[in-house]
């Protein structure tokens, strides 16, 4: 018996620091944030904080922007991380290697760095809207920045790498042999790309879709920044709950509803990558 | 049909080098801007100066933001590295009960949206007297960069041969002195570049901070106020200078992974 249990044991002293750690600076606080958002100040459990979350107008528009500005940044990340990712494809190793490096890097940039470049970029006097003048197309600045479009493209461009990388290595592993047999047999490009490669990346950019959109919903610095408080979102609503009003029940509670949803996300991914990977 | 395919070609790589263009360029418009020498973002430039870099630099209260973000990001950066890299080597040579529970737990931080974890945090930190203090900050930098360096290490570990290490065991080594002098030097680049990404994904860290590091300033937190208060031009020198710094930390680890034949596999 003595062997067993040495190995129900063996390497766990190793793991029990960061426990601890873990413990202590997330598990505890993410409990106690449950707690409160359904412990009542008289003591005892109350659904009042979530019955007031669905009560106020605002809290409900609050949920529509940010259902709305996160399905729209999903789409147009999917629309242009999909040719990206399929153009990088065919690329030789080499310009594959650089086209990589260009997508990773600004992963590893500051987010505020990537979203002041915008401010940079799209303010009234920056390059876009020079251009735009310059070539007649406008007679004055069009306002991208602190409103719904400024929010959406800042967005789309910092979460791009997080569908373009790996739907990219989904791609590499599509055997090229594939595409060569349907040839072979007579099928046009078109069908070969549309009956053959793309069905078969579909679970992969699912995946990357699910990930971009949940990284959405939690979204704070790029909303703040470029939707200058005029596009709230849900992590701003958090932000104005806990640091301006001290309302920390109904902080929690917002806190509770967004975690649900996003790990019930997560699942549909986690899924969804399983099936990628076998 | 041929003249077809090629122009369909052809649109693909427009869209690609369009969307590569999306990601790099706006990056690369910021450098240019932090040498204005105007006050306002007008783009081109009218003049060079060096304006915006002596702001950065001169201004005490940014250079007191540089030393906490320093200092934060070295000591948790070094924290995340040791009690990720032990909980990594526990994780792939143990045979304990429950280790795909244990990895779940120190991957959550990287799935429960940043600003829930920021909440949580605030209200613990409240609750026990952390909230504003430098401890707290480090506890929860540490916290935040485990899931990179317990991926990183895992990778690692796992293609190192654990008989190498049974051959030292067996010979009378204790643990200590294996992993000392037989795994740690094997897998150094890996650890370097562990320690690297940790000190990035802390000195870059805005939403947590700005929740509980109370008076506290770091880098990111004054910058983010900075830029929901007023555009101020040597933001552009800042984010510059950040961006250097990202670069070559990266560029140098990447050449560290390559030489030692692991840059692909810790990248995808």
């Amino acid at each position: 018996m003595a062997a067993p249990i040495a190995e129900r044991r063996h390497g766990f002293g190793f793991t029990a620091p960061l426990l601890g750690l873990m413990f202590i600076a997330f598990n505890l606080p993410i409990l106690y944030m449950l707690a409160l958002s359904i412990w009542s100040a008289e003591g005892g459990l109350t659904g009042a904080y979530y019955a007031e979350l669905i009560d106020t107008p605002i809290y409900m528009r609050v949920l529509g922007n940010t259902l709305r500005i996160s399905v729209v940044a999903t789409l147009v990340n999917v629309a242009i991380g999909y040719p990206l990712a399929y153009w990088m494809r065919g690329l030789s190793p080499r310009a594959q290697f650089i086209a990589v490096a260009l997508v990773i890097t600004p992963f590893w940039i500051s987010i505020l760095v990537r979203t002041y470049a915008w401010i940079v970029v799209l303010g009234n006097n920056g390059m876009v809207n020079r251009l735009l003048l310059w070539s007649g197309a406008v007679d004055a600045p069009v306002s991208f920045l602190y409103n719904e479009l400024g929010v959406m493209i800042g967005m789309a461009n910092v979460l791009l790498p997080f569908l373009v990388l790996p739907l990219f290595a989904s791609m590499l592993r599509i055997d090229d042999r594939l595409m060569q047999a349907a040839a072979s047999l007579g099928a046009p490009p078109r069908t070969i790309f549309l009956k053959v490669f793309l069905p078969l990346t579909l679970p992969a950019l699912a995946a990357g879709a699910l990930l971009v959109f949940i990284l959405c919903l939690g979204f704070y610095v790029t909303p703040a920044i470029l939707g200058g408080g005029k596009v709230p979102m849900i992590s701003n609503l958090l932000d104005m709950m806990i640091n301006q009003y001290p309302r920390w029940e109904q902080a929690s509670a917002v806190s509770t509803l967004l975690l649900v949803v996003t790990l019930a996300i997560f699942a549909g991914y986690r899924a969804l990558d399983r099936k990628v990977g076998a | 049909m041929n003249g077809q395919h090629a122009f369909a070609g052809r649109t693909v790589a427009v869209l690609g080098i369009a969307a590569l263009a999306f990601l790099v360029l706006p990056l690369l418009i910021v450098v240019p801007m932090s040498f204005s020498s105007a006050r306002s973002l007008t783009f081109p430039p009218p003049g060079f100066s060096l304006r915006w870099y002596e702001g950065f630099f001169g201004d005490p209260r940014w250079m007191e933001a540089l030393w906490t973000s320093l200092s934060l990001a070295l000591i948790s950066s070094v924290c995340a590295v040791v009690l990720g890299g032990l909980a990594a080597y526990g994780l792939r040579r143990g045979t304990f009960r429950g280790r795909d529970a244990a990895e779940s737990n120190y991957m959550a931080p990287l799935i429960v949206p940043t600003i829930i974890t920021a909440v949580a945090l605030y209200l613990g930190f409240a609750k026990t007297n952390l909230l504003g203090s430098f401890a707290g900050l480090v506890i929860a930098h540490t916290m935040l960069n485990v899931p990179l360096v317990i991926m990183v290490l895992g990778v690692a570990i796992r293609s190192f041969d654990v008989r190498i290490e049974q051959v030292a065991w067996s010979l009378g080594a204790s643990w200590t002195y294996t992993m000392r002098t037989v795994l740690l030097p094997n897998i150094a680049p890996s650890v370097f570049a562990a320690w690297i990404f940790a000190f990035i994904g802390s000195f870059d860290e805005v939403i947590v901070t700005s929740f509980v590091a109370g008076t506290y300033e770091t880098i990111p937190k004054k910058m983010f106020n900075e830029l929901i208060l007023e555009v101020n031009p040597t933001i552009t020198a800042v984010a510059t200078l950040l961006m250097l710094f990202t670069i070559v930390a990266l560029g140098f680890t990447a050449w560290l992974l390559r030489r030692g034949g692991r840059l692909k596999e810790t990248l995808l």
